[in-house]
């Protein structure tokens, strides 16, 4: 029997992914494990390993494709076995790579198609062709600019979209009927926009045609995921940074017994971020609006749980992983956590749930020698905190001169839901709580 | 235009009188006892019996169109019956001349002339060769019913069974009929036996019998041509042309002028059953003017084309004319002439309430019962005795009967089944076949070895390409162009075909108007190779009576406009004929026409949506040297009628996108595949003809100006036509332009736009956009880019209906309203 190989879902916001890359093609022998394509969601990418050896009998899918997330991909099997009922149901847009020899007989053709067509209520005419090519591509019909005659939309207005990266993910199609700002993917409207308030498109205006020394690279989709939410949140919010320092005398020595005794305890190497982290976890918990997010003009919405989101540099660009839970974690454990989720977002395999779902987020920049900075809040959340770099300061002690490990903390709130003062307050609790690590440990 | 006569003007204004000699009217004279000595009793009772055949032949149809019952017998035919009862002795005298090497053609009243001919020819046959006749035909298919269903005495016995049989399934629309039940009542024949195609076009078949005589003319084959019509059709131009034409001087003085091939004058009898009437109107008294139809010879040739008015009602009478006239033809003085009085008591057709005409007349006209009257006769003249008739007509009537059933049995003689076999029909309308030399037997009669015919010479001096090495242009005189194109492939087949033959008006020493013949004069006899009269539906309609009997011929009509001047010839006949046969004829016919320019309204219309638009009619328009070499070899090598359309405006062009230039030697285009011109990917334009070269230097300006890169499809067939090469063209593109010549509203670009609409709709951009020439008459020269299609009437099509140009400014009204408005008018 032939084995069918379906586009996993990564996570459960995970609508569809794209394939990115087949490294076997029809005909191919595989054994098990043996990569069979890559894919990505809008903020990771994975390889598909093949369940197990055979032949690859029908691959129906295309590089580039967007596939909804358990729609079969291709099929593995015995030379001469059936795949015909493993075939999408009336999957007219996206042709198999290479058609069964064997196809189904017609009276089982598949009565229902599979995929809401793209939904053209609420635009105007269009082209068979620009009809076509928008379902094929998932274009979000609703944002063409139409050119053709008459306002009709013509092939070049959806290729436009598509260059904008303006699409409607399958499950989102049925119910869009007015343009959203999309918040998937390359601005992707999913299913979670369309409750949305509605936001009017506005399509950025033709750019004149330049002739330039320079090269034109498409912007990976991690970049302009980036991108926009750093523009959102810098556009949407009020956002005010409050600097300061604190001794990191204590946490210094309490790193330096740790590193020591870790491996003997079996503790987790543990980090001055992991403490920042656990003091934080700690701390925030006094400001309940700090642990929050702002929805919109009429809502907040407070979190009981401390979730921390994490920004960490990975080679495609920031990714910002999520500890849930991390009031009630011991030191340890939220080192490990912090550690594993950390390593997953570097590697790519980072499960994409863990990539949402944060209440306050901490940046540290500090290994990079930077001493102070304004971090960007991620919205809807309410502030970030963002750490600097250990210097040295001196401080008077008994009318003298001293020389102390001094580390930056700059806090970047929403002062649409936070006062200076509030801030501040929080910043001095957790600057008395990290030169008091001990006590904090006891607490 | 032949310089070796000389147009004298002193003998030109010479006075003088035209004399005329008497033209016999019914002198016949004989008694019966003269007859004696040339008839035996068998000759006459033969005669009397093929009369009587007739006479209860179209009696039962009569009865079945009337009463919906013959003898007992009841059937229902809805098809049509034109019955010639009263004619019976004007058909037997005739076919009682003729044998098997005779041709006769005749009109929608045939049924008689059909019979009379199959029996005569029966006669004239052997045994063995009538059963093989029988046998090979149609496989055996007619044979097979009457061998087993009926009781034959022997096999002349089974002949005329075979031939009543086959004649009536054929007219009641059986699979087992002459042509499968096809042809019909009016066009019901058999060749085997001599007996050519009928026609239901009242006087076509004149101009196609005069082609047949043509065939055995060009082709030395023995025998005569009979083209029957009734006196109505003698008022019809094709009649008249046909006439003109098959008198014309040349036969006789221009023909064979070398002693080789001359075989003298056409061997054609144009007889005219002269039975009063043209339907209803009255031929002598009240529609023509000769009084006797006989009169009509005198206008055709001194010597009036023999012509003579004798007694239909007697066949002895008919036998004594045809005979004569016979003779005169095989000496090489043909064409006749002969006005056989005879009259239609039945109806014209059974609907027919006999308003034209009394009772007394028609009472008359029985009284003088030309079978009574013969019958009489021979037995006053103790040949015969009347019990002797009384058995034949009971044998008669029990035969008819017999055959009646035969033909009405579903079981027997069944319909063609559409349901079983639905390309049975289909797969006749051409006969697609690849044939070299219609009669390989023979050689080609030619004046000079192909390499001295001086065309061959000086195409030999040219360059194949539009540029030369250099890339600079090729001078005209040097170059190889459309003409020369065309020509190869011709004189290659008149070499390789003996029976090709080419004429139209100013063929031979002019080369065709457009030069496409010059200098073939010289290599090419004049029987194969001459200047037609101005009479384009006696041009056409002989070449289908050519191709008939097993010739090919390329005809041409000059302009493309004159194709109206022919129109029965080129939509009845030519495009027909193969079906109507059930496949049994091949038309292997080219027609060249040529689409102008700069002479105005009639002589600058590109009709191919007229020639497109009839079924049977396959269609070509190259546009460049290489294709039309390709395309007129393909045409030349098969076997179906081919309207072969010719631009003016590119006659002269060289060949600028086979790389290597217009090939040597022998190679086809295939019919019906088109071709990429030049390569694009965003915009699809798909021309017809000459209109090529504007949609290239439109792409130019689409490229150049816009970005914008133009596929360009060049039709060069129209009839078939694969549309699959265009389909992925419009699937990669999008957008499809159509462009030709022809006046927008119903062209083929139209037909084309919609099927491409219905095959690629998901895949367009836009509608597919038809740019055509108004819809107006063709103005002068000077303001011919108003009417016909520019490229910038393209670019503004396709800014206006398909794709806005940014920064483009049309100059030309595209829009939607602008379309309504001029169709309000019927602009």
């Amino acid at each position: 029997m032939a084995t069918v190989v379906i586009m996993p879902r990564q996570g459960q916001s995970v609508e569809s992914c794209i394939i990115t890359a087949f490294n076997k093609k029809v005909g191919d022998t595989v054994e098990k494990g043996d990569v069979l394509f890559s894919y990505e969601t809008d903020k990771s990418s994975f390889d598909e390993p093949a369940p197990e050896a055979g032949k690859i009998l029908a691959i129906f899918r295309e590089e580039g494709d967007d596939v909804p997330c358990l729609e079969n991909v291709l099929v593995i099997g015995q030379e001469g076995e059936d795949i015909s009922a493993f075939q999408p149901a009336a999957d007219a847009a996206a042709p198999a790579a290479e058609a069964p020899a064997e196809a189904a007989p017609a009276a089982e053709a598949p009565a229902v198609a599979a995929e809401a067509p793209a939904t053209t209520e609420g635009i105007g005419s269009i082209s068979p062709r620009a009809r076509l090519l928008a379902e094929k591509t998932h274009a979000d019909l609703l944002k063409a600019v139409p050119t053709g005659p008459n306002g009709r939309i013509i092939e070049r207005d959806v290729q436009k979209l598509l260059d904008q990266g303006l699409t409607v993910s399958p499950a989102a199609r049925a119910g869009y009927t007015a343009a959203v700002e999309g918040t998937g993917m390359n601005g992707k409207v999913v299913l979670g926009d369309l409750n949305a308030p509605a936001a009017p498109a506005a399509p950025a205006a033709e750019a004149p045609v330049v002739e330039a020394a320079y090269e034109d690279v498409k912007i990976p989709n991690i970049r302009k995921i980036i991108a926009k939410q750093m523009c959102a949140s810098l556009t949407t919010m009020a956002q005010l940074t409050l600097n300061t320092s604190f001794d990191a005398s204590k946490i210094i020595a309490l790193r330096g017994s740790l590193k020591a005794g870790a491996e003997k305890m079996g503790l987790a190497n543990i980090t001055y971020n992991d403490m920042i982290l656990f003091a934080v976890s700690r701390v925030v918990t006094n400001y309940k609006v700090l642990n929050a997010h702002y929805l919109n003009d009429d809502t907040m919405r407070y979190f009981k749980n401390v979730n921390l989101g994490i920004a960490v540099d990975t080679e495609r660009g920031l990714m910002v992983p999520t500890v849930f839970g991390a009031e009630k974690m011991s030191l340890n454990d939220l080192a490990k956590s912090a550690k594993s989720v950390i390593g997953d977002a570097q590697s790519g395999k980072i499960n994409p749930d863990l990539l949402k779902g944060a209440t306050f987020t901490v940046s540290n920049l500090g290994a990079m020698g930077i001493e102070s900075f304004t971090p960007i809040i991620n919205p809807p959340q309410t502030a970030i905190l963002g750490v600097g770099g250990i210097t040295k300061r001196i401080k008077e002690v008994g009318g003298e001169d001293v020389t102390y490990s001094a580390m930056s903390l700059s806090l970047t709130i929403d002062h649409r839901a936070i006062d200076g003062a509030d801030g501040a307050r929080f910043l001095k609790e957790l600057g008395f709580a990290l030169e008091h690590f001990d006590l904090l440990l006891t607490k | 235009m032949p310089k070796c006569q000389y147009v004298d003007p002193g003998k030109a204004f010479e006075a003088g009188y035209i004399h005329f000699e008497d033209i016999p009217v019914c002198q016949y004279n004989k008694t019966l006892a003269e007859e004696k000595k040339i008839y035996t009793k068998d000759d006459f009772m033969r005669i009397y019996r093929d009369m009587a055949i007739i006479r209860e032949f179209e009696t039962m149809l009569n009865e079945v169109k009337v009463k919906s019952e013959y003898n007992g017998v009841k059937y229902n035919n809805p098809g049509p019956a034109h019955l010639s009862i009263g004619q019976e002795a004007s058909a037997v005298g005739e076919a009682y001349c003729l044998d098997i090497n005779d041709f006769s053609f005749g009109s929608h009243r045939s049924h008689g002339e059909i019979l009379a001919k199959g029996l005569s020819s029966i006669y004239k046959l052997t045994d063995e060769e009538v059963y093989d006749i029988m046998k090979e035909f149609l496989g055996g298919a007619v044979l097979a019913v009457v061998e087993k269903q009926m009781k034959s005495e022997n096999i002349k016995d089974l002949a005329i069974n075979f031939l009543l049989y086959g004649a009536l399934a054929e007219i009641f629309a059986r699979q087992t009929g002459f042509n499968r039940g096809l042809g019909g009542s009016m066009h019901a024949f058999f060749i085997p036996f001599g007996l050519m195609p009928n026609n239901a076009i009242v006087g076509a078949s004149a101009p196609i019998a005069l082609g047949a005589a043509l065939y055995k003319r060009s082709n030395h084959k023995p025998g005569i041509v009979i083209s029957n019509c009734g006196d109505g059709a003698t008022g019809r131009g094709p009649v008249l042309e046909a006439l003109n034409f098959a008198s014309m001087d040349q036969i006789t003085k221009l023909w064979g002028m070398d002693g080789k091939f001359s075989d003298g004058g056409m061997p054609i009898l144009f007889n005219v059953f002269n039975n009063h009437y043209g339907m209803g109107g009255q031929t002598r008294g009240e529609t023509m003017g000769f009084d006797m139809a006989a009169r009509l010879g005198a206008g055709f040739n001194p010597s009036q084309m023999h012509a003579e008015r004798v007694n239909g009602y007697d066949p002895l009478a008919v036998i004594d004319a045809v005979t004569r006239k016979k003779a005169l033809l095989l000496e090489g003085k043909g064409p006749a002439l002969l006005d056989v009085v005879t009259y239609r008591v039945s109806g014209h057709s059974p609907s027919d309430s006999s308003t034209y005409r009394t009772q007394e007349e028609i009472d008359a006209w029985k009284n003088a019962d030309p079978i009574v009257a013969f019958r009489k006769k021979l037995v006053k003249g103790k040949i015969a005795t009347e019990e002797e008739f009384a058995v034949m007509h009971e044998q008669i009537t029990a035969r008819m009967t017999e055959i009646m059933k035969l033909a009405i049995n579903d079981e027997i003689s069944p319909r063609m089944d559409l349901y079983k076999d639905p390309d049975a029909i289909s797969s006749i309308m051409f006969s697609n076949q690849k044939v070299v030399s219609m009669d390989p037997s023979r050689e080609a009669e030619m004046l000079m070895p192909k390499e001295e015919c001086p065309r061959v010479k000086e195409i030999k001096g040219k360059t194949r390409t539009a540029k030369d090495a250099s890339g600079k242009p090729v001078s005209k005189m040097k170059m190889y162009n459309i003409c020369d194109g065309l020509f190869e492939p011709i004189i290659d087949k008149f070499y390789d075909d003996p029976t090709l033959i080419a004429y139209g008006e100013d063929n031979r020493d002019w080369g065709g108007a457009f030069g496409v013949y010059k200098k073939m004069t010289e290599a090419v006899p004049y029987h194969r190779f001459f200047n037609s009269p101005i009479s384009e539906s006696a041009i056409v309609g002989s070449a289908v009576g050519y191709a008939m009997c097993g010739g090919r011929a390329i005809v041409e009509l000059m302009y493309a406009d004159f194709i109206g001047c022919a129109g029965d010839e080129i939509f009845n006949q030519m495009a027909k004929w193969q079906a109507m046969s059930a496949g049994i004829l091949k038309m292997p016919i080219t027609l060249r026409v040529s689409v102008g320019s700069k002479y105005g309204a009639q002589h600058s219309q590109d009709w191919t949506a007229l020639c497109a638009h009839i079924p049977g009619l396959k269609v070509v328009f190259p546009a460049t040297p290489a294709d039309a070499k390709g395309l007129m070899t393909s045409t030349l090598d098969g076997t179906d009628p081919v309207i072969f359309f010719e631009s003016q405006r590119i006659y002269g062009i060289g060949e600028e996108f086979m790389p290597g230039g217009v090939p040597e030697g022998h190679y086809e285009v295939p019919l019906g595949e088109p071709d990429i011109k030049r390569e694009g990917k965003d915009v699809t334009i798909l021309t017809i003809g000459a209109v090529l070269y504007r949609a290239l230097e439109a792409a130019k300006i689409l490229e150049e100006k816009y970005g914008v890169s133009a596929e360009i499809i060049d039709a060069r067939t129209i009839v078939p036509f694969n549309y699959e090469k265009v389909i992925e063209s419009v699937k990669k593109t999008g957008k499809i332009l159509l462009v030709g010549d022809a006046c927008e509203r119903n062209s083929v670009m139209r037909d084309m736009a919609s099927n491409i609409t219905e095959m690629c709709f998901d895949y367009l951009d836009g509608p597919a956009v038809v740019v055509g020439s108004r819809n107006w008459i063709t103005p002068a020269f000077e303001l011919e880019a108003h009417f016909f299609p520019q490229a910038s009437w393209i670019i503004d099509a396709l800014h206006e209906k398909i794709m806005p140009l940014p920064g483009h400014v049309p100059s030309n009204n595209f829009t939607d309203i602008e379309k309504v408005e001029r169709a309000k008018k019927g602009l």
